[in-house]
């Protein structure tokens, strides 16, 4: 540093220091976002290794190819991730209705032991959903939905007791004037009509949220799908399959497939969410607002 | 709303009958045929990914040249033999008929009813045609209850020609000082049970769970925490306290490693990495005050596990097919050096796996012998102990040895400290409380019970009465005993119930007496 600058920094302005701040918050989240990304961008290099197949100790490939996803294409991954696309899709669909149906009702609805329902749920909610894992294994396994008919087994699991997530939604709908629905009902609206065409619309960042968090679970769920359809490939979604090429046995031949896998994981997700993050924040916040 | 409600739920029923429908019991096809065996048989197969074409194969070979007239239909699915157990524990009920594991689940999988007692014949084909160490493993108590598949789980070390050179092979000091020297780490992954236990071996200790006939765990014979374990704790601080120590089983030498001590599993992929520079060994000796010690080493199978099945013809069908399947011509398809050699068919593509067999007559076969990593497995054996039935908790009791060892400044008391930390967490394993050491309990024949039940009794000082009344025909016989063992049982010989009744037993612990009280 020289002498000059020495002394304009003693008659430095507020702008000046604002520059110098900004300068360093600038230089530290830059900083966190490389160490943030590196992961990532390991993992895109490493799909593209054709030379060899196994863990290496360089990042940037000695040969490019697209050999990893051709074996991606010719393995059981496609089976995989049709599972999981269809029980994330089903789930987020079904989870949706539900819990908006639930959160309407109970923010706009006055009935009996409406309180008490509420705080029952409440509480049972905050029992993890893992200290079911064995009994529901036996319902879905006696129902016939585990292995094979894996897929049906995890949508039910996934929006089962979705009625019980009602809090961020209805603390949105609380906000929203309930002299709407009473205009909206006077002029003849039903209920139903109020839900879909007055309160739906003012709330689309928490539908929003809702779906995206309702897709985002089984997306990328490892537990229940493990246990639901264990031992058999045609159940698995890609969490489970893409973690039994990590075994011993098998990681020298699939681990740059297991990185292409991650990486068309990564995509369907990755747009869902670049294109809907405005609406996102909202609903996070949104919600949180009133309770 | 509701409309909507009551349509899912229609057809979610719909949908589970239908699955159900599905789901029946496997049928055995039409009889008829030569001989009592000949029919269709549904038969689930779980074995590691990549053998699953290979396993379709021999089925259907298997179909095709067995003269029972037994036609399997088999669904294979990709589990590793790593994860057998917890998927079978999971639901036995759903879980696969045949199934390739570790040896090290074996008791687990006795224990849920995974696998049963192999009958006389069965198992008597399996003494014959398989090697004793593998034997040792598929046997719990004296009965046999798997078939051997292989016996190569075990490890021996791949080194990089250009760094250590052949004539350093035999020394650890020598390998580690050429490693420093080019900076080249050294893969050894003492901080798994697995592994560090053969340095103890090295050093003369043993190790050996006892287990009972039902898979249950009795008790440890161990002295990894003496003078000679000591000097083994000294060995592996040579290895961790150098820089280069990575503590990894895993094909290390394309990310900076020269020696990689690791088993059969990753031959091809470090084939590959070192082409010419290729090199593989027997583990080398160090030395601890002038004297020299060759690192040991677990020896391992892999076993064939068939689950047992209520209908008696399909159970013999698939011990049939079982038999095959762990054959002399199925093992040498699966050791077949997949670097060099093709497959007896000629396609390379389809290659072994470099599996070491564990029968008798395949171990002989040129496959074997010229396999430069079966070569250095078998020259690594005679400084192995064949795994015995190991209790799941060592596993993580024992890691901590090396862990210990590494954070220490390697002073003789720091590791003796390390090693009573283990000695002490063993016998944890096996403490049982006071209370439950003085309580008697009465064991024997009653309600047609073999020996393997201890009934509750309530103690009223030296009076002790068993907490309920039993009916008990005549010629049954049961003993009082204390803590659940044998050391202290009344009466000396087993008492015989001479007049059926309801009665309920009485001991007076001070005499030893036994009365029956009519209730």
């Amino acid at each position: 540093m020289s002498k000059n600058e020495n002394t304009s920094k003693r008659h430095m302005g507020i702008k000046a220091a604002n520059r110098l701040s900004n300068g360093a918050i600038y230089v530290l989240l830059i900083l966190i976002s490389v160490i943030w990304l590196i992961p990532f961008v390991f993992i895109v290099l490493q799909s593209f290794r054709v030379e060899s197949t196994y863990q290496v100790g360089y990042v940037v490939p000695h040969q490019w190819g697209l050999q990893n996803y051709i074996n991606l294409w010719n393995s059981d991954f496609k089976r995989w991730y049709l599972n999981t696309f269809i029980i994330a899709l089903a789930s987020a669909v079904l989870v949706t209705i539900i819990q908006l149906c639930m959160s309407y009702t109970l923010s706009r609805f006055r009935f009996k032991m409406r309180g008490p329902l509420m705080r029952f749920m409440l509480i049972l909610g905050m029992f993890p959903g893992m200290l079911t894992m064995i009994i529901l294994y036996r319902v879905l396994s006696d129902l016939g939905l585990t292995q094979a008919n894996a897929v049906p087994g995890l949508i039910l699991v996934g929006f089962a007791s979705s009625g019980m997530g009602y809090y961020v939604s209805k603390g949105f709908f609380d906000t929203i004037s309930r002299s709407l629905d009473e205009a909206a009902r006077v002029d003849g609206a039903t209920r139903l009509q109020v839900l879909y065409k007055i309160i739906l619309p003012l709330a689309k960042p928490i539908v929003i949220y809702t779906i995206l968090t309702a897709f985002m679970g089984p997306w990328g769920d490892y537990v229940f799908a493990r246990y639901v359809a264990f031992g058999t490939s045609a159940g698995y979604n890609v969490a489970v399959g893409m973690y039994s090429w990590l075994t011993n046995d098998q990681i020298n031949r699939m681990y740059t497939t297991f990185c292409a896998g991650g990486v068309i994981v990564a995509v369907p997700v990755t747009i869902l969410f670049l294109c809907l993050q405005k609406y996102y924040v909202e609903g996070v916040t949104g919600g949180a607002v009133k309770g | 709303m509701k409309k909507l409600i009551a349509l899912l739920l229609a057809l979610t029923m719909a949908f589970a009958l239908v699955a159900c429908g599905g789901n029946g019991d496997a049928g055995t096809g039409g009889e008829g045929g030569s001989g009592d065996l000949a029919g269709t048989y549904k038969v689930t197969i779980w074995c590691p990914e990549a053998t699953v074409e290979m396993t379709k194969a021999q089925v259907a070979a298997f179909n095709s040249s067995n003269t029972m007239g037994i036609t399997i239909d088999a669904t294979v699915e990709p589990v590793s033999e790593a994860d057998a157990a917890t998927n079978m524990i999971q639901d036995v009920s759903a879980g696969a008929d045949l199934f390739f594991f570790a040896q090290d689940q074996l008791s687990r999988m006795i224990q849920a009813g995974a696998v049963g007692k192999l009958g006389t014949s069965a198992a008597q084909f399996a003494r014959d045609n398989n090697n004793a160490a593998s034997i040792l493993a598929a046997q719990s108590g004296t009965d046999l209850f798997a078939y051997p598949l292989t016996a190569d789980n075990g490890f021996f070390m791949y080194y990089d020609k250009s760094v250590v050179p052949d004539s350093d092979v035999d020394s650890l000091e020598a390998i580690i000082a050429d490693c420093e020297k080019a900076n080249k780490n050294f893969s050894y992954e003492l901080e798994n049970a697995w592994y560090n236990a053969g340095v103890f071996f090295g050093t003369g200790c043993h190790s050996q769970w006892v287990t009972d006939n039902d898979g249950n765990f009795i008790s440890i014979d161990d002295d990894f925490n003496s003078d000679k374990g000591l000097i083994a704790a000294k060995g592996i601080y040579k290895l961790v306290s150098s820089p280069i120590y990575v503590n990894s089983s895993n094909a290390d030498f394309a990310s900076g490693s020269a020696v990689v001590v690791t088993g059969t599993w990753n031959y091809a992929t470090i084939k590959s990495q070192l082409g010419d520079n290729f090199g593989v060994a027997d583990l080398p000796s160090f030395e601890v005050d002038g004297q020299s010690y060759h690192l040991g080493s677990y020896s391992g199978c892999k076993l064939l596990g068939v689950k047992p099945q209520s209908d008696a013809k399909k159970n013999a069908a698939i011990n049939q097919l079982a038999q095959y399947l762990t054959g002399k011509d199925c093992q040498l398809q699966r050791a077949w050096d997949p670097v060099e050699g093709k497959t007896p068919n000629g396609q390379a593509e389809n290659g072994g796996f470099g599996w070491g067999p564990s029968n008798k007559e395949a171990l002989q076969d040129p496959i074997v012998t010229n396999n430069p990593a079966l070569i250095a497995l078998n020259a690594q054996n005679e400084y192995a102990v064949p795994q015995p039935n190991i209790h799941g908790s060592w596993w993580d009791i024992a890691k901590v040895i090396t862990t210990d060892i590494k954070a220490s400044d390697g002073s003789d008391a720091a590791l003796k400290a390390a090693l009573q930390k283990y000695a002490d967490s063993i016998q944890a394993v096996f403490e049982i409380s006071d209370e439950v050491k003085n309580a008697f309990t009465v064991i024997g024949s009653i309600n047609g019970d073999s020996w393997s039940l201890d009934l509750p009794m309530t103690q009223d000082g030296d009076i002790w009465t068993s907490n309920e009344a039993y009916t008990m025909d005549v010629g049954v016989e049961f003993k009082c005993r204390q803590g659940m063992s044998w050391d202290v049982a009344y009466p000396a010989d087993n008492f015989v119930v001479e007049t059926a009744g309801t009665y309920k037993i009485q001991l007076n612990a001070a005499t030893g007496e036994v009365t029956l009280i009519p209730a």
